[in-house]
């Protein structure tokens, strides 16, 4: 949708562009690397792409391995969000915790997890266990400081009303304090599903024998800059997907707001 | 009583109010009028529960109030609806906080929705709603499980007049059907004559009690006619009197940044 009043290019003539740059593009790559400008060995080429995509499409080689790291995401991804919704909570009703915890907090969150790969793979083996632990590292955060904030700035009024509405301590966290902290942390939803799989491919990539970030990394080992591409593209693919579904989830679970973002 | 709050990061008290002492009865319309900044919200949260007195002491059928009374209601300047929540759930909240068994609790939030005109907008959220009609949920809610006492905060003061005028003749016949005691804060002289018993004029910052007036007015009142009374110009004359330079102080004092 055109959102300056100037623009008023519609929504029909921008995908066409869209399109129209992506079909260039690809051309241009295709005719650059069968003209010998550029060696195929190291770009590939978009005809390679396809044919190693439908070729893993047609073995179910990819789905297999797409598998694996969907399992680890959505894994991580609902462990460290409830844990993150339930410390959160915590902190945001004690307040002594928070003080005593929030330099931790902020000096874990700073550390670069991908960097901590490594260590969790060493101590939680190749296998499942250490993505997933990998990707409630990354998804924690986002949720826990989310819900922590949403809870914190809750409308005082509204927590008013509650207490004198008769609301005990649980319904208070039911009714009033989880709701409001739900909105942020659904804004922050497409944030911590990125995160997560990030966290599941990184893990795979660093050390594991299946999963997507696996298959790229075992075709760089190969020097297979096609595999490579591939791999991110149907990565790529699978994070759209995603994306437009939580979209949906989102308009869903924002019904009661004046304007759905 | 008193009330006073630290104020940290100047390394001094802030008065809100200080030595307020009245009596109310069961039953009665007290509206509290007072200049912007004289404590009117801080004194109906103190004898809602929701905040603690400095100094003295508040009673509701001779028990000192220490938190939230069960029997109490409050209707707030803003409506403080829960967004989330549909026309029928904010209204069946305190039912549902109070353990009320689902038939009875549906059967009376549909009364107090038919009561305030809602009927077909049980499934609406706040947001679809008008103002005066999330007024009217405010107002529901708040009565729904009968509170004894009613304290409204400037309930209707972002309403416009039209609106502003039927609720509060609204409030007013809903009020004569229930007869509960209701403490009413307004800084709209008018909108306190029209509807009250009693009306308590507050000085500016830091608050005290400048005078009573009984408000002996017919009832039962519409609040668009009895402005016309004869009676009612000569109370709004002497009262004003009493405001005014209240007003005056409050407005000073919050241009030089004295009062909070």
């Amino acid at each position: 949708m055109a959102t300056s009043g100037i623009d008023t290019v519609s929504r029909a003539e921008i995908r066409l562009w869209r399109l129209g740059l992506l079909a260039a593009f690809l051309v241009l790559w295709e005719t650059a690397t069968r003209r010998g400008w550029m060696d195929p060995f190291f770009v590939s080429q978009p005809t390679a792409l396809a044919g190693q995509i439908a070729g893993w499409i047609r073995t179910g080689f990819i789905f297999r391995h797409l598998a694996v790291t969907l399992q680890e995401t959505i894994i991580g991804f609902l462990l460290g969000t409830l844990l993150g919704i339930v410390v959160g909570l915590l902190f945001a009703r004690w307040e002594t915790l928070a003080r005593i915890f929030d330099p931790l907090m902020v000096a874990l969150n700073a550390m670069p997890r991908v960097v901590l790969a490594p260590l969790f793979i060493l101590w939680f083996g190749l296998g499942l266990l250490s993505k997933v632990v990998m990707v409630i590292s990354l998804v924690f955060f986002v949720v826990f400081f989310s819900t922590y904030t949403g809870i914190r700035e809750v409308d005082r009024d509204l927590v008013n009303n509650a207490r004198i509405l008769g609301a005990r301590p649980r319904h208070l966290i039911r009714h009033v304090l989880l709701p409001s902290a739900l909105t942020w942390i659904f804004s922050s939803l497409r944030t911590s599903v990125g995160f997560a799989l990030i966290g599941a491919v990184v893990g795979e990539y660093l050390g594991s024998h299946e999963g997507m970030g696996w298959v790229i990394s075992y075709a760089e080992s190969m020097f297979n800059a096609t595999g490579v591409l591939a791999g991110l593209l149907v990565l790529m693919a699978a994070v759209i997907v995603i994306d437009v579904g939580l979209k949906r989830l989102d308009a869903r679970f924002s019904y009661w707001k004046p304007i759905a973002k | 009583m008193t009330r006073r709050f630290a104020l940290p990061r100047e390394a001094r008290e802030f008065t809100a109010i200080e030595d307020v002492s009245f009596e109310i009865s069961g039953g009665e319309f007290v509206s509290i009028v007072g200049p912007s900044g004289c404590g009117k919200s801080t004194l109906l949260g103190l004898i809602a529960g929701l905040a603690p007195v400095t100094a003295g002491r508040i009673t509701l059928d001779g028990r000192g109030v220490d938190g939230v009374h069960p029997r109490l209601g409050f209707v707030f300047q803003r409506d403080a609806l829960f967004p989330w929540k549909t026309v029928a759930q904010n209204v069946g909240l305190p039912l549902l906080f109070r353990g009320v068994d689902a038939g009875t609790a549906r059967a009376r939030v549909a009364d107090w929705i038919a009561r305030i005109g809602l009927t077909g907008f049980e499934r609406y959220h706040p947001h679809q709603l008008s103002g005066g009609m999330r007024k009217r949920v405010a107002l529901a809610m708040t009565l729904v499980h009968e509170p004894e006492i009613v304290l409204m905060d400037e309930p209707f003061g972002a309403l416009d007049v039209q609106t502003r005028n039927l609720m509060e003749n609204d409030l007013l016949d809903i009020w004569a059907q229930f007869r509960r005691t209701v403490v009413f804060v307004t800084h709209d002289l008018e909108e306190a004559i029209a509807l009250s018993d009693r009306i308590v004029v507050m000085t500016a910052a830091p608050g005290r009690v400048k005078a009573v007036y009984r408000i002996t007015l017919p009832r039962p009142r519409s609040v668009t006619e009895i402005r016309f009374h004869p009676d009612f110009g000569r109370l709004y004359e002497t009262i004003w009197k009493d405001l005014k330079d209240e007003v005056r102080l409050g407005y000073e004092r919050n241009r030089h940044g004295l009062a909070g």
